[in-house]
């Protein structure tokens, strides 16, 4: 190939001009153009996985965000308030907070709170194998949102879109647009959720405007055949041997057909693409079969639906996917308007283990380092108890938090956070962050800060305007980085 | 209407008074003094030794830039004069009562002002004291390029707003006007072009250009042969292409991107309808407009006011009424959502211009304010969806349709028997609201309206389930009485400024350009977008089908002219053929043929002297923006769909219709443009090919190569399914030798004739996977796993393996039939759970077979189970594992009572082809004998390896023909895939 095919002007054009620094929106929309792709060279202005730089050196090079959807409660997980014991069952003094429903008294957490850990984190009972590895914790306990509803607070959590109808791309599809993916093998942007999605649907995942290359790909975890996992994955009718030859005849076809034209990185590309797939297919297979784990690997994160998640989402992190989504289910399984003892204690009770051991594995393996697994629902819940509305969830209503966006509390771990760390804080009472607030923007802003990119210059031009993961918000929490 | 041109200045002072309405105080005064007032040199003076340093010292912190807070900025006079997002700041009038000065007196708690500076110490009495005499003065500035000006002025001579000019074209010049342009662009950089593609080339290209088909072998060979010139075969061909009903469907998938098609509205909570139902009248009418060549001016004008300009006493007008689709096919949400998806569709699809950045504040670059946007805001909130869409076509009449209406009726009954004593109800408690149904609704109780809107989704589900409904149109109707609309401060609809009068682009209007009168203004609002003297329609259109022919537009940013926009390449050919086309009635049949009938779009995509030394292509111009060739582009998602199912020879010829699911197995037979796109979940293989993102206006697809893509051409069911087809059209399958077939092949998939070269390659890899095939089919399945059942020599210990022959479901199993009456293998079975039976005897044992793919020590796990009431009645069973020239391994007489036997063994070490068989056989008798044994087997040096029988578990392998791999492998290839 002829480097000088490409003009430098246009080059630098792109690389200094208006695109953002990555500039790819211009190779991916407009043949013809320059690659930026320093790595893999030519071909890839038509790839949009090649591997890519980020602004400056990067402490993370992958995420695990495991999504804690439907709302966890803050005061009965990570941040612990005497003062709601002693307030329980009284009103709550200071001002009123309204949320989605009518909440009544404060409601102290039925699970008791211990110090674990060096550092002394104080973290209830309902994570104990999360606690064991609290000096890995980053937790942040003034996190806070704009609504208290799950649709826009998934999509502000997921897509930092302002509102629940701007249609802006999912985090993991910009960060794979910053990035690309180490391994072309599998998609670069996974989201694992076992039994159907989420409220809001796809549209976590979305790319929006970025290319389709960017979206997650949704994988229920609940299937346990691999054809159902990845779409086309398995051919059904050739194996794997008479495949090969097809695959051979067809390259063979294609080297011919490019002969007898001028060079052309767009059919270059598509020829590596088919062996990409044809590799694809054996890598991902591989990947998501967690049986081929020692039996003690499997014995440590449990053998359950998250367990299974949780070692599938290590497997993938393991083979350079860069954005891994681990969903604990279906809807909004972690919205426990009733009941919050029995309800909460259950969920936790699903997640723990496989989340406890998640981190001890990655620790274990070198891969914590540079691995961010994030933690957190897409906001937290009252501490006041929740009333009983006819017609809302059924007239026994009890015992139950309602949507809190006011003050939560989110952790991360490795990826160039402080182990065994507590930044922020809410009121006495766990209702509403006062002490270093952190807007969802600013977590976005800090997990671009540390997968090396400047939040505000990952940018993509569409529809007049250069877009980003923090549309015109978001400050890095310094004090988060180690 | 008239839409003259103004002059340039006055943009500049209009746009100043639009950020001044937005401020809250209409005042051409103070706009005027915005402009530029002279200063004496000891104001300035005053200015810069006393009140800059502490506007730097106290304010710049934070009221600069773009995240001044509050939108105040104060580092230029015009953002003092501003103010903020909310008020003005200062008062040249009343300069004591200025805000600026209570804040910074901390004396402005009544009026709601917050001490100033935010941060750090009150400012001092004497600063103070300089600011009011500054303020008083009338803010002297030094020479202000005034930022905000400056980016309004910018406006003035953009070139998308300026009026369109029709280049001279020398009279001598004899050819298709466009190459004049494109040649004398290349002669001026001294390139030549590439020469004109060969016949079946463009044949090809034209094909799929406009019709988005594939051509066919034997009207290739005709056209490529026919004896008459090109200057008269060509353009007959295109006239030819553009009478096809295929090229309506074609144009109307791309004007589909650029209306955000969808036939569902997107999330809806609770589980409500999110069919649209009637969405497809639009693709319809799409359709249809397109063939019949309706003039791109009307076909605006439909779009954005039908209803307004159809008589609706002509049933043949009423299909017209579809066209709304383009603005009522939006997605779904609060009103102001949905109006902020119309007002972004209609501009940025039929103007080019990202009027929706104007929401919150001003746009950052183009001329367009707040006040403007607001005021097509007022267009949208006063344009109404009636409650029942208006029929535009006949219901198919006949039994069915009537007992759709029978089945109707009974569901809607359910509604109103609960909906209707309520209503009464509430009548008697309102009665001054008895006749007004709607307010009653709204009386309605939390739970009722919870438990009516469960009701009606039964009904509405039921509806578009049924497709039974005639064809209706989806209408807005402008409110009786138009509501003026305020502008959003920052978009948020609780803080309401001045109203923003309902009228057009002030870059297109001028700065006093009449208000709307009509209605709410909608109608005229289309009016002037279809103004054949608006700068911006006929370009943006022009621009749009010159991206469709080249792959790229001369303007590259084909939604965006603004400022911050690609400039045209060539602007002298845009503004002639955007003119060209107005005067040709704005036809886009003509528009095309134009455009193809050009040596530009006709020039061969590979150059000859490309790569040559002392080319100089890469240095002038690499992107080929001069086009000094054609561009190389991969078939779309929709030509390469429907290009499959074409040379299959399944593909529906079919026009018009409702929406199909396109990509579930059955496969539809009907083409792309048919599918049924779902907004919220759209299927994920649409965006593996980079097709449009229904959730918003899309100009311009990506274009990327990427694995998933390879993953559905090789593996995909669609393409198994076409390469079915392929081999059984009537000649190939007629053909009688191997290169017949190729030959055969190569004519349905690509049109031409197979080369000596393809006629070895073939031969050579039929004659491969025939045998690699061969040996394959001879098992049952693709695994290492065997089915079957047998005996074993109680001596040789060998075993008699016979595989079972039928899969049902989800199991094998001896016959269809199950059980068996009277026969030996009566209860045999597999199940993937590890559940089985054996026959009734020892030689009708149970057995599952693996195969060693390799020389290895292996180590088999697993037990066998018996559950309870096998243990209550059966009589036991005897497990064994036996490999092939090692006899039993393993061997447990399980009696009746036991429920779990383990089945592991030591190391074994095995051959390549070496069988491990896995054999239950019964005891004394049969019956009550099922087990379950999932057996699994690692390789003991790493035992990460290994096969588990139920992860591996399958039914019977349908492999493909040779042919057929064949077959697929052309569909593969980039020769297919790729427009030269």
């Amino acid at each position: 190939m002829n480097p000088d095919f490409y003009s430098r002007r246009e080059l630098l054009r792109q690389v200094g001009m208006g695109m953002g620094s990555i500039g790819l929106s211009a190779l991916l929309g407009q043949e013809g153009q320059a690659a930026l792709s320093h790595k893999t060279g030519l071909g890839d202005r038509l790839n949009p996985l090649s591997v890519r730089e980020p602004h400056y050196r990067a402490r993370a090079k992958r995420v695990i965000h495991i999504f804690a959807n439907g709302g966890p409660s803050q005061v009965d997980s990570f941040d612990y308030k005497p003062m709601l014991a002693k307030y329980d069952g009284k009103e709550l003094p200071g001002e009123h907070l309204g949320t989605e429903r009518k909440t009544g008294a404060a409601m102290k957490s039925p699970f008791a709170f211990n110090q674990y850990g060096e550092s002394g984190l104080w973290i209830s009972d309902l994570f104990p194998h999360v606690a064991e590895s609290a000096d890995e914790l980053c937790v942040i306990n003034s996190m806070y949102a704009n609504v208290p509803n799950h649709e826009p607070s998934l999509m502000l959590m997921n897509c930092g879109a302002p509102r629940v109808n701007t249609v802006t791309p999912s985090m993991g599809s910009w960060i794979n647009y910053g990035l690309g993916t180490e391994n072309e093998n599998l998609p670069g942007f996974v989201a694992l959720c076992p039994g159907g999605v989420p409220i809001v649907e796809t549209q976590n995942w979305r790319s929006a405007f970025l290319p389709g290359a960017y979206q997650g790909t949704h994988i229920d975890t609940k299937n346990t055949e691999i054809e159902k996992l990845i779409a086309n994955i398995e051919n059904k009718k050739l194996p794997r041997s008479a495949q090969r030859q097809q695959l051979d005849l067809i390259q063979e076809l294609n080297r011919q057909h490019q002969a007898t034209r001028s060079q052309d990185p767009a059919l270059e590309a598509r020829i590596q693409s088919y062996e990409l797939a044809y590799r694809m297919q054996t890598e991902a297979t591989d990947a998501f079969d967690v049986t081929r784990e020692p039996e003690s690997v499997r014995e440590m994160y449990g053998d359950d639906m998250q367990g299974k998640q949780m070692l599938i989402a290590r497997r993938l992190v393991e083979r350079g996917v860069r954005f891994v989504q681990v969903w604990h289910g279906a809807g909004q399984p972690w919205d426990s308007h009733e009941h919050i003892e029995k309800n909460h204690g259950r969920l936790a009770q699903e997640s723990d283990r496989a989340i406890g051991a998640l981190l001890k594995d990655l620790k274990m393996r070198g891969l914590l380092e540079d691995t961010l697994v994030i933690w957190g629902g897409e906001f937290g819940r009252t501490p006041t108890v929740e009333l009983p509305t006819p017609g809302a969830n059924g007239p026994d209503t009890k015992l139950g938090r309602d949507h809190n966006h006011h003050g939560f509390t989110m952790w991360m771990a490795g990826g160039g956070v402080k182990g065994g760390y507590r930044y922020g804080s809410t009121d006495d009472f766990g209702f509403k962050a006062q002490e270093n607030p952190v807007h969802v923007h600013d977590l976005h802003a800090t997990i671009m800060h540390l997968l090396g990119f400047d939040h505000e210059h990952l940018t993509y031009r569409y529809a007049g305007r250069d877009f980003r993961l923090t549309d015109v918000h978001g400050e890095v929490v310094h004090d988060l980085v180690a | 209407m008239s839409l003259g041109h103004l002059p340039i200045p006055s943009i500049a002072v209009a746009a100043t008074i639009l950020t001044l309405t937005v401020s809250g105080q209409r005042s051409s005064h103070a706009a005027d003094a915005a402009a530029g007032e002279a200063f004496a040199p000891e104001q300035i003076e005053f200015f810069e030794s006393k009140i800059r340093p502490v506007l730097a010292e106290s304010c710049y912190e934070c009221h600069t830039g773009r995240k001044a807070k509050n939108g105040l900025q104060l580092d230029s006079r015009a953002g003092w004069l501003k103010g903020s997002d909310y008020r003005k700041i200062v008062s040249l009038e009343k300069p004591t009562e200025s805000l600026a000065l209570l804040a910074v007196k901390h004396a402005g708690a009544k009026a709601k002002v917050e001490n100033m500076p935010g941060k750090g110490e009150k400012l001092s009495d004497e600063s103070i004291a300089e600011l009011e005499k500054w303020i008083a003065m009338g803010l002297p500035w030094p020479e202000d390029k005034e930022q905000l000006t400056q980016e309004r002025t910018k406006g003035g001579n953009h070139w998308s707003f300026q009026p369109m000019v029709k280049p001279e074209i020398p009279a001598g010049f004899s050819g298709n006007p466009i190459d004049f342009f494109i040649d004398q662009k290349l002669s001026e950089a001294a390139l030549k072009p590439a020469p004109k593609a060969d016949r079946s080339t463009l044949y090809r290209r034209a094909h799929f250009d406009l019709l988005g088909l594939p051509p066919k072998f034997d009207e290739v060979k005709k056209f490529v042969e026919d004896p008459r010139p090109d200057a008269e075969v060509w353009p007959e061909l295109i006239h030819r292409l553009l009478a096809s009903a295929a090229y309506g469907e074609r144009q109307a998938r791309h004007w589909m991107d650029v209306a955000r098609y969808s036939d569902t509205r997107g999330y809806e909570a609770g589980g409500r309808e999110r069919r649209f139902v009637y969405s497809y009248a639009y693709r319809d009418w799409l359709i249809r407009s397109f063939n019949e060549d309706l003039p791109y001016d009307q076909f605006v004008l439909y779009q954005l006011a039908a209803e307004q300009l159809v008589d609706r006493n002509k049933p043949e007008e009423l299909p017209n009424l579809a066209a709304l689709g383009f603005l009522t096919l939006s997605k779904n949400g609060n009103q102001e959502e949905v109006n902020a998806d119309r007002i972004d569709t209609t501009f940025r699809g039929l103007q080019a211009l990202t009027v929706g950045c104007a929401r919150c504040h001003d746009h950052k670059s183009d001329p367009i304010g707040t006040v403007e946007y607001y005021g097509f805001y007022g267009i949208f909130a006063n344009s109404l969806e009636p409650k029942e869409a208006p029929v535009i076509g006949q219901p198919k009449a006949g039994p069915e349709y009537d007992q759709y209406l029978k089945d109707l009726a009974v569901k809607q009954k359910v509604v109103d028997d609960f909906l209707e004593p309520r209503l009464a109800e509430l009548a008697k408690k309102f009665p001054e609201l008895s006749t007004r149904r709607d307010q009653l609704m709204g009386k309605l109780e939390r739970e009722d309206r919870r438990k009516l809107s469960n009701l009606e989704r039964v009904v509405d589900k039921f509806i578009a389930d049924a497709k039974m409904e005639p064809d209706k149109a989806l209408i807005l109707e402008d409110r009786a009485k138009p509501i003026d609309q305020p502008v959003f401060i920052r978009g948020s609809s609780s803080r309401r400024g001045d109203i923003a009068p309902r009228r057009f682009l002030s870059v297109v209007g001028g700065e006093d350009r009449p208000t709307f009168q009509t209605g709410s203004g909608r109608l005229e609002l289309a009016q002037a977008i279809a103004d054949p003297k608006n700068p911006l329609t006929a370009r943006t259109i022009v621009n749009r089908a010159w991206a469709q022919h080249f792959g790229e537009g001369l303007v590259r940013t084909v939604s965006d002219f603004g400022i911050e926009g690609d400039k045209p390449s060539h602007p002298e050919l845009l503004d002639w053929m955007a003119i060209w086309f107005v005067e040709n009635g704005w036809s886009m049949k003509k528009l095309h043929h134009l455009i193809l009938t050009s040596e530009a779009w006709q020039r061969s995509s590979t150059h000859p002297d490309q790569g040559k030394p002392g080319a100089n292509f890469a240095v002038t111009d690499a992107e080929n923006r001069l086009l000094w060739r054609q561009n190389r582009l991969r078939l779309d998602f929709e030509q390469m769909h429907d290009a499959l199912l074409d040379v299959a020879g399944n593909l529906n010829p079919k026009v018009y219709g409702r929406s199909v699911e396109l990509l579930k197995p059955p496969f539809s037979d009907r083409r792309a443009v048919y599918a049924f796109i779902d907004r919220q979940n759209i299927d994920p293989t649409f965006r593996i090919f980079d097709f449009s993102n229904p959730q918003e206006h899309t100009g311009k697809r990506p274009r990327t190569s990427i694995p998933m893509q390879a993953l559905f051409m090789m593996n995909g069911q669609f393409i198994q399914q076409q390469a079915a087809g392929l081999i059984a059209r009537e000649e190939v399958k007629s053909a009688a030798t191997p290169e017949a077939k190729i030959e055969a092949l190569h004519r349905a998939v690509l049109a031409r004739g197979a080369s000596e070269s393809d006629r070895q390659l073939g031969a050579k890899f039929i004659q491969q996977i025939d045998q690699t095939l061969a040996s394959l089919s001879a098992s049952q399945t693709l695994t290492d796993w065997e089915y079957g059942f047998g005996g074993v020599d109680p001596e040789t210990q060998e075993v008699t393996f016979r595989r079972l022959e039928t899969w049902t479901e989800d199991r094998w199993q001896a016959e269809k039939e199950y059980p068996l009456k009277n026969d030996p293998r009566s209860y045999l079975m597999f199940r993937r759970d590890g559940g089985a039976h054996p026959g009734n005897d020892a030689m009708h044992s149970a057995i599952v077979r693996w195969i060693a793919p390799r020389t290895m020590k292996i180590q088999v796990f697993g037990d066998i189970i018996r559950s309870g009431h096998v243990i209550n009645n059966g009589d036991g069973l005897t497990g064994k594992i036996i490999v092939a020239g090692q006899g039993t391994v393993l061997q447990h007489v399980i009696p009746k009572e036991s429920t779990k036997q383990s089945m592991t063994s030591g190391v074994i070490e095995v051959v390549e082809g070496d069988s491990v068989d896995f054999v239950v056989e019964p005891n004394a008798h049969a019956s009550f004998d099922s087990y379950n044994w999932q057996p699994e087997i690692r390789n003991a040096d790493d035992p990460v390896e290994r096969w588990n029988y139920s992860v591996q578990f399958t039914g019977p392998a349908d492999l493909a023909d040779p042919w057929e791999a064949y077959a697929q492998a052309l569909l593969g290839t980039n020769e297919f895939l790729f427009v030269d």
